[in-house]
């Protein structure tokens, strides 16, 4: 069990520095968005994966597994609407992508 | 679609609130449960109208959240891994040349509820790689996401529709109309 | 286990390292960008240290955190968009 746990912080800290790196060497907002998606997931997974496993195990009590489900499940719900309304921000901003976007239909039909 | 009569929408909004406190506190003595009801009935008077739209008790079939359930740990999961392992390489290749671009994707007909769009949005978002910008309906009744896809490699909409979220949708096609 | 403390470290060693762009980011949405990323790794570094300690209180510290970045980032990105 303990080595399942190791394995699964190992998992977290290496997607976590995957997206700080990204976070820091992108080149544009966008990116950094994209980039920083991998923090909320595979960072945030993992670490709660590993601590419902350690706090089953442990016998911490249920309410410490149910809090660890509950804020996964949260970070789940919440993180995309704030990528997603930071990303159409950005757009609505003028923020130029540092590269010529390869399509972009959004300025095209221009909803509402 | 009707919209639900304002006891629905309240009653909806009361059992999630208050099954969140539940939860959370984790206890039932009296004085607990009895500011849980208290606190749940005047968050849900306040915001149960911008939380339900039509369709009142939609959430509350187990069978559809066992389905979610199994979806977020089966299907997406895959996608998930899969997904961050090539931003992984994107992110550390010394050159890091990418294609950007944002490309107006078709949504699945037989999705129509905005439980069901929202589903299929926030799990475009949370693969790294593609960022849902819009969901935009035009006259037919047709629905499109607006996606921000970070690598192009296609530019036809319906291929790259089907590569974007094609078993996704497909699995939240089946239970979440 | 010790690995808890270990990981905790790290993940904050991490969230200073993203802190390099909210103080650099050229513009604000680079910064609410940083911004919403650092929540994040803070909140799994709470998880990680209550874990540690054996403490359930800091659960409810890392719940808190995160959803008030979300809330946060929300409100930032609907001002940056003009609508608030």
């Amino acid at each position: 069990m303990r080595i399942v746990i190791d394995i699964l912080l190992l998992v977290g800290i290496f997607f976590t520095a995957v997206g700080v790196l990204g976070v820091n060497r992108m080149p544009d907002v966008f990116g950094r968005l994209q980039a920083s998606t991998c923090i909320a997931t595979l960072g945030t997974i993992s670490v709660s994966l590993a601590g419902i496993l350690y706090a089953v195990s442990e016998g911490m009590g249920a309410s410490a597994v149910i809090k660890l489900i509950l804020i996964l499940v949260l970070v789940l719900a919440t993180n995309p609407i704030s990528n997603h309304a930071l990303c159409k921000a950005a757009y609505k901003m003028g923020i130029k992508p540092a590269k010529e976007l390869v399509i972009d239909d959004y300025k095209e039909d221009d909803p509402e | 679609m009707q919209k639900p009569s304002k006891f629905a929408v309240w009653l909806s909004t009361f059992l999630f609130c208050f099954l969140f406190w539940l939860l959370l506190t984790w206890s039932v003595a009296l004085r607990e449960v009895l500011w849980g009801v208290v606190i749940s009935a005047l968050v849900a008077a306040f915001s149960g109208r911008f939380l339900i739209h039509h369709e009142a008790f939609y959430l509350y079939n187990p069978v559809r959240l066992i389905m979610l359930a199994v979806y977020y740990v089966g299907i997406f999961l895959v996608e998930v891994i899969k997904a961050n392992l090539s931003m992984a390489k994107l992110v550390l290749s010394s050159k890091m040349d990418y294609k950007a671009g944002i490309i107006r994707v078709p949504g699945s007909p037989e999705i129509k509820s905005e439980y069901g769009l929202s589903l299929v949005a926030n799990s475009i978002t949370l693969t790294p790689g593609t960022i849902t910008m819009d969901v935009a309906e035009d006259e037919k009744g047709d629905n499109y996401y607006y996606v921000h896809w970070i690598d192009v490699t296609e530019t036809d909409r319906e291929k790259a529709g089907e590569v974007i979220k094609g078993r996704m949708e497909r699995w939240i096609g089946r239970i979440w109309k | 286990m010790i690995e808890f403390l270990i990981a905790a470290i790290a993940y904050v060693v991490l969230a200073l390292a993203l802190l390099y762009r909210v103080f650099k980011g050229p513009t604000a949405a680079d910064r609410m960008c940083a911004a919403d990323a650092l929540d994040l790794t803070s909140a799994s570094a709470l998880v990680l240290y209550s874990l540690y300690a054996g403490r359930t209180i800091y659960l409810d510290i890392a719940m808190v955190v995160a959803l008030l970045g979300f809330v946060g980032t929300v409100f930032v990105a609907r001002y940056l968009e003009g609508r608030l």
